[in-house]
C-alpha cells in the first residue's frame, strides 16, 4: 500500500476521508508537492465536499519540515477543510511536534501587511514636496552655518584650528595631483580641437586666446568644482554620516561642544579656502597642457605661446574665474555637510544621501556657473 | 535522514594566529546533532573566531572543520553552497539588508535556493516570522525601525528560512532586556526541542546558560578547558570559570542592598 513514490494519496473508510503521506516532506521539494496537492489535476483540486479530507495519516511519512507542513495545511484550508479540527493518525512524534507548531501558527501566516501603494499623481506630488523641504533645508543650513561662520570670525579663538588644518590637508593638498591631471588633459584637448580648425584659416596663434579664456573664466573653475563636489562633498556627507549613525555626533552635543561649529565651519572653510587655489593650479596645468599640445601640432613654441598669452588674456577673465570657485565651494560644502547630518539611523541613507550630495552639487555647480554667465553678461565683463 | 547522535560539527586541532598572538592552539570541539551547545570564555578566547572559522568565513591557520560532514576549508565550491543551504547563522547586530524591508530579508534565501511556489511564499514567510516570534505585520517595517530586540529576531527568522540543520548565533541576547532575553531563551529552547535544530551560540548571558543550554564548552588558553553540564563546568578547578559562574552567585543573594554594603565594607 505505502509506496515509497508516492508522497500523497486519499483512502476513504466507513466515510471517514484520510490523507496519506509518504516520502520526505521538506522545503526542497515544494514545488512537486505543491503541483501534486493543488496543481492541475491534483489530488485536492475541485473535491466535492464529502470527499475533502479529515484526518491526515503519517504512517509513511519519512520526513517533514514546517514549510511543507505549511503548503500541507494551505493546500487543505483551500480545499475546504478546517486546519484546527484536522486529526492526524500514526504520526511519528517528531513530524507531530513540526506539525503541530505549524498548526498552531497558521491562522496568523494569513496576515498581509497593509502596503501602501501611491498612485503615480500623488507620487509626483510626495516627491516634489521632497524636493520643497530639502531646498528649504539647505537654505536653513546655509543661514545656520553663516551665523556660526561670523561667530567664529567675531571670535577667533574658537575656531577649530587642529580640525580646519585637517581638512585643509584632505580637501586641497591631497586633490592636487587629480585636478592637475585632468585639467591638463582639458588643456590639451582644446588646444588640439581649437588647432583644428585655426589650422584652416592659418590662424594658429589664435589658439591660445581661445583657450586662455576658456580655460581660466570657464573651463577651470567648472571643472575643479565639479571634481570637488565628487570628491568632498561625497567625503563630507561619508563623514558625517557615519558620525552620526555612529552617535559621536549625540556624543558631541553632550559634551556641550556645538556640532555646526567642530564640524561643519572647518569644513566649509576648508573647501572655501582651498578651491580658488586649486583652480589657480588648474589653470596652470590648463594653460601647461595647452603650451605642450600647441607646441607638439601647431608649431607654437612656448616662448610664442607665452607672450601671446600676455597679450590675449585680459587679467579680469582670470579674476572672474578665481572669483566664482568660493561661491561654488560654499555652496558645495554647505550640501556635502547638510546631507551628512540629515542621513538617518541606517546604513542604506548614508549612500543614499552621498549619491546625492554628488547628484546636487554638480547641479548647484553648473546653475551658479550658468547664472554667473547671465549676471556677467549683463555687466558686459 | 541521519539520526540523532551524530557528529554534525566537527573542529579538529584549530591553530589561529593573529600576528603573534596565539587565540587557537590545536582546538577540538565534536557537537552532535540535536544538541544546544554554549560556548563561552572570556574576551579575547576565540569565541566569535571559532564561530566564524565553522562558518567558513575565517581560514584557520591549521586543523580541520568539518560542518554537516563537509571540509569548510578543503571543499568544492559546489560541496560548500550545498552546506551553506543546511545551516542558518544570526549574527550579533543582525545583519539585515537595509535595503530590504523584514518580509523581503526573510524572503531572501526563499527565492534564492527554492522554488517555493509564489502564492504560498508570503505565508511561509509569516510562518518564519511567527517562528522567531514576532507578529507577521511586523514584515512590512524596515531594519530601520525596529529595536534592538526585534532586529534579533527578524534576524533570526532570516535564519531560519531555509529549514536549517544547524543554527548558529552569535549573543543572541547581548543589549536585550531581561524579559525578551529569557523570552528568546525559550525560543531557542522551543527550536531545539519541537524541530529539532541544533544549536550553537556564543553567549555571556549567565540565565542563558543555566536555563536551556544542556552542554557548555568553555574556551580559554587556546583549548577547549571545560566541556558539559553548567554543574560538571562549575565544579572545574579553573580561576577564569569560578570567578565566571560565582560573579552570579554574588549577584544572586542580594535581596537587602544595605546588607551587601555592609558585608562589601567588611
Amino acid at each position: 500500500m505505502a509506496d515509497a513514490q508516492r508522497s500523497c494519496w486519499i483512502e476513504e473508510h466507513d466515510g471517514q476521508v484520510t490523507l496519506h503521506l509518504g516520502g520526505a516532506w521538506r522545503l526542497g521539494a515544494l514545488r512537486e508537492l505543491s503541483q501534486q496537492l493543488v496543481g492541475p489535476g491534483g489530488l485536492l483540486q475541485a473535491l466535492p465536499a464529502q470527499r475533502v479530507p479529515s484526518a491526515i495519516d503519517g504512517t509513511a511519512l519519512q520526513d517533514i519540515d514546517t514549510a511543507a507542513a505549511l503548503l500541507l495545511l494551505d493546500s487543505l484550508a483551500a480545499a475546504g477543510s478546517d486546519p484546527a479540527t484536522l486529526a492526524l493518525r500514526h504520526f511519528d512524534p517528531r513530524h507531530g511536534r513540526v506539525f503541530e507548531v505549524v498548526r498552531g501558527r497558521f491562522a496568523e501566516t494569513a496576515v498581509q501587511a497593509p502596503r501602501h501603494k501611491l498612485t503615480p499623481i500623488a507620487r509626483v506630488g510626495q516627491i516634489s514636496a521632497g524636493v520643497g523641504t530639502l531646498l528649504l533645508g539647505h537654505v536653513e543650513f546655509l543661514g545656520r552655518t553663516l551665523v556660526e561662520l561670523s561667530r567664529v570670525l567675531l571670535r577667533p579663538h574658537t575656531l577649530r584650528v587642529h580640525e580646519l588644518f585637517a581638512q585643509l590637508s584632505q580637501v586641497g593638498v591631497n586633490a592636487i595631483p587629480v585636478v592637475a591631471l585632468v585639467t591638463f588633459l582639458i588643456g590639451v584637448v582644446m588646444a588640439y580641437m581649437l588647432g583644428l580648425q585655426a589650422e584652416k584659416y592659418g590662424a594658429n596663434i589664435f589658439v591660445v586666446d581661445g583657450v586662455a579664456l576658456g580655460i581660466t573664466r570657464e573651463f577651470s573653475p567648472l571643472i575643479v568644482a565639479t571634481i570637488m563636489a565628487g570628491r568632498s562633498g561625497a567625503a563630507f556627507t561619508a563623514q558625517l554620516g557615519t558620525m552620526k549613525l555612529t552617535e559621536e555626533i549625540d556624543a558631541i552635543r553632550t559634551l556641550g561642544l556645538s556640532a555646526p561649529q567642530v564640524l561643519v565651519v572647518p569644513r566649509v572653510l576648508a573647501l572655501v579656502l582651498t578651491l580658488p587655489l586649486l583652480v589657480f593650479v588648474g589653470n596652470v596645468a590648463g594653460l601647461a597642457g595647452a603650451m605642450v599640445m600647441s607646441n607638439l601640432t601647431l608649431d607654437i613654441t612656448p616662448q610664442t605661446f607665452m607672450e601671446r598669452l600676455h597679450v590675449a588674456l585680459a587679467p579680469r577673465h582670470y579674476v572672474i574665474g578665481l572669483g566664482k570657485s568660493p561661491v561654488f565651494a560654499l555652496f558645495i560644502a554647505i550640501i556635502g555637510c547638510r546631507m551628512g547630518l540629515s542621513v538617518s539611523r541606517d546604513t542604506r541613507s548614508i549612500g543614499i544621501n552621498t549619491t546625492s550630495t554628488v547628484v546636487q552639487g554638480i547641479v548647484a555647480v553648473i546653475l551658479l556657473d550658468a547664472m554667473f554667465a547671465v549676471i556677467f553678461q549683463e555687466l558686459d565683463l | 535522514m541521519s539520526g540523532e547522535g551524530d557528529a554534525v560539527i566537527e573542529v579538529d586541532g584549530v591553530v589561529t594566529r593573529f600576528g603573534t598572538q596565539t587565540v587557537h592552539d590545536g582546538l577540538s570541539l565534536q557537537v552532535r546533532r540535536g544538541e544546544l551547545v554554549a560556548l563561552i570564555g572570556g574576551s579575547g578566547s576565540g569565541k566569535s573566531v571559532l564561530l566564524r572559522e565553522i562558518l567558513g568565513l575565517q581560514r584557520p591557520n591549521a586543523g580541520s572543520v568539518r560542518l554537516l560532514g563537509t571540509d569548510m576549508w578543503n571543499s568544492s565550491d559546489e560541496a560548500l553552497a550545498a552546506t551553506r543551504k543546511r545551516f542558518g547563522m544570526m549574527f550579533q547586530e543582525g545583519a539585515l539588508f537595509s535595503s530590504l524591508d523584514v518580509a523581503g530579508n526573510v524572503a531572501t534565501p526563499l527565492l534564492e535556493h527554492t522554488d517555493t511556489p509564489p502564492k504560498l511564499l508570503p505565508r511561509l514567510v509569516n510562518l518564519r516570522l511567527t517562528l522567531a516570534g514576532l507578529s507577521a505585520d511586523v514584515g512590512a517595517k524596515m531594519p530601520a525601525q525596529l529595536s534592538g530586540g526585534m532586529k534579533k529576531r527578524a534576524a533570526l527568522a532570516r535564519a531560519l528560512a531555509l529549514e536549517p540543520e544547524v543554527l548558529f548565533l552569535d549573543e543572541p541576547t547581548s543589549g536585550l532586556d531581561p524579559i525578551t532575553a529569557r523570552a528568546f531563551d525559550q525560543l531557542l529552547a522551543f527550536l531545539n526541542r519541537d524541530l529539532g535544530l541544533t544549536v550553537l551560540l556564543v553567549t555571556h548571558d549567565l540565565d542563558t546558560l543555566l536555563s536551556i543550554a544542556r552542554r557548555i564548552v568553555v574556551l580559554g588558553r587556546g583549548t577547549v578547558i571545560a566541556d558539559g553540564t553548567a554543574d560538571e563546568v562549575m565544579a572545574v578547578e579553573d580561576p577564569w570559570i569560578q570567578s565566571y559562574f560565582s560573579s552570579r552567585h554574588t549577584v544572586t543573594p542580594a535581596t537587602d542592598p544595605g546588607r551587601t554594603a555592609q558585608a562589601d565594607g567588611a
